[in-house]
């Protein structure tokens, strides 16, 4: 998470249910490489399931954070907020 | 990047994602519009003895079907916990007022009972909405709507029941509706300005 383009996505994950990869690209304005690259290392951290389907014949890519990557953003909120205290 | 800019992107983007969660308030205005009018011809209609008393409410249940299949399609890129509460709260609330209309046109109820009826439906909805939504005009609106619902009970002809609804479609749907409608666009313009001077 420690890259700013990672926290954006997480950030944005822990407050919905799930999200498109148009959603996320344009809410956090990076580039779709970028975000395929950030979005793929989360995935294998195992912090977010990433869905490839077709909706109305156009593939689709769903993100979805799972329950390891709330207990992960709940640890890095965590200490950020120890250091802001210290 | 430091601690501090990482608080900050977390605050912006769950801010971001908080504004996705906020009603646009399109859906409320166009429904509150369709149901005042369609009272207020009826009202109208009832007085000079012109179409059947029921014509304008045949017209709305048509223009509404139009309306969803036109103008509202789902093409929502992000799905949020309050946005799935409420396509699950509009259905039991069509559910409801379908089963209401219902009741009248087999004569189980009276014109004027299910209307009343259907009044203290939209100050339900707007309670479940105003409160989710963390959304005070909303919650104002349900007591304004439920007031004039008990009103309601003690009319005795479909032309003052016509007005009352008109009336709760006014204080129900229509001005929260542009309140709502306001405050979205107000805080989506502050949003873009937050993401932008990132």
């Amino acid at each position: 998470m420690h890259s700013q383009l990672r926290l954006s996505v997480m950030s944005l994950l822990i407050s919905v249910k799930e999200a498109e990869f148009t959603f996320i690209r344009g809410k956090t304005n990076a580039t779709a490489g970028n975000l395929s690259v950030q979005v793929n290392k989360l995935k294998e951290a195992g912090y977010i399931d990433v869905i490839k389907q077709f909706k109305d014949n156009y593939p689709q890519t769903v993100c979805k954070i799972t329950a390891v990557g709330i207990a992960a953003f709940d640890e890095y909120v965590k200490n950020l907020q120890t250091y802001l205290h210290q | 990047m430091t601690r501090e800019e990482s608080l900050q992107i977390i605050q912006q983007m769950i801010s971001t994602a908080k504004n996705e969660q906020k009603d646009d308030g399109k859906g409320w205005i166009v429904w509150g519009w369709l149901l005042f009018a369609a009272s207020l011809f009826s009202f109208i209609n009832v007085k000079i003895t012109w179409l059947n008393p029921y014509f304008f409410w045949n017209v709305l249940g048509m223009a509404t079907i139009v309306i969803r299949v036109a103008f509202f399609r789902n093409e929502q890129t992000v799905k949020t916990y309050t946005g799935e509460l409420f396509k699950k709260l509009n259905i039991g609330f069509f559910i409801s007022l379908i089963f209401i209309v219902l009741a009248i046109n087999v004569n189980t109820l009276t014109p004027v009972g299910g209307f009343a009826l259907l009044i203290n439906l939209y100050g339900f909805w707007a309670l479940i909405y105003g409160t989710a939504l963390n959304f005070r005009p909303s919650v104002i609106a349900a007591f304004v709507t439920w007031a004039l619902g008990f009103a309601a009970l003690f009319v005795k002809t479909f032309e003052e029941i016509m007005l009352l609804h008109a009336c709760a479609a006014l204080a129900g749907f229509i001005i929260p509706g542009h309140i709502a409608r306001k405050q979205f666009k107000q805080t989506g313009r502050k949003n873009y300005n937050d993401i932008i001077s990132v």
